[in-house]
């Protein structure tokens, strides 16, 4: 008992900060992807637009319509192209206006 | 009133004490489990002045999970309803969003085809860290970042030599 307490007491606060100072954990978490525009293609594109679970993905002629709140960090798009995709580490995506979720990446456009 | 000045008086009368009540529109019950970790000890809402209240008739925020079947519409909306006002409608989550459901016959596919939204916090599911957060922005605590965020690689630069 009395070990207990003091391994509890040596162990300290295990709450965490968050708001005031970042929390730790934040590193590990999964989140929506990032695009590489130099290696966007417009194949590649229609790749990630085909195999996204969630619709996220869409393309509009020469630029990758995407939609952070619909996408669900699932990883396929990372994994089908990781030269194009890579995660973001954003987690702090909350908003008060949908619109802002909407990105558009542009689309590399192959050399004829 | 301005939208200002609501957002001004919203703030200062929640930004102390503020009761949540979850709504589980057709979830699959993994944000249910996020929004349950807000409670344990690591995350401990508690401490933010957050609360978890099981009557909507007491509580300031709707926090809705899931894609919004269509058979709890009706319930959804006399939940909405028999809140007392001013009230923030937070829709949670990429089903809530539009992304996992949108063309089910059974689901509305989004939280704002039946509910106004105030707040929307992506993620399948978000994180208890995206779920404060979401909750700082509600109330006007903390701010909103991902306008100024274009998910293109420029702006991870010490990410895209190692891969994601």
């Amino acid at each position: 008992m009395t070990l207990w307490f003091i391994r509890g007491l040596l162990r300290g606060v295990v709450t965490t900060r968050y708001p005031v100072r970042p929390d730790a954990s934040a590193a590990s978490l999964p989140t929506p992807p990032a695009f590489r525009p130099q290696a966007l293609t417009r194949p590649t594109a229609d790749r990630l637009v085909g195999i996204c679970p969630s619709g996220a993905l869409r393309r509009d002629g020469s630029v990758l319509v995407y939609d952070v709140g619909r996408c669900t960090a699932c990883g396929r798009c990372a994994a089908e192209a990781p030269h194009a995709v890579t995660g973001s580490g954003e987690f702090e995506l909350a908003t008060t206006d949908r619109s802002t979720l909407i990105k558009e990446i542009p689309v590399r456009e192959e050399a004829r | 009133m301005t939208a200002e000045e609501l957002r001004d008086t919203i703030a200062r009368q929640f930004g102390r004490s503020l009761h949540i009540r979850t709504l589980d529109t057709g979830s699959c019950a993994v944000c249910e489990q996020e929004i349950r970790l807000l409670s344990a000890p690591h995350y401990d809402l508690n401490r933010l002045g957050f609360f978890f209240t099981p009557a909507p008739r007491h509580a300031d925020l709707l926090l809705v999970t899931g894609p919004m079947i269509r058979a709890f519409a009706v319930a959804a909306r006399k939940t909405y309803d028999a809140m007392p006002g001013p009230k923030i409608v937070v829709a949670t989550g990429a089903c809530a969003l539009g992304g996992v459901y949108p063309d089910d016959p059974f689901t509305h596919g989004t939280v704002d085809a039946v509910l106004p939204v105030d707040v929307w916090i992506p993620g399948c599911p978000p994180s208890p860290l995206a779920l404060l957060h979401g909750l700082g922005v509600a109330v006007g605590r903390l701010a909103e970042k991902v306008r100024d965020l274009p998910f293109t690689e420029e702006h991870y630069p010490e990410r895209t030599r190692g891969g994601s």
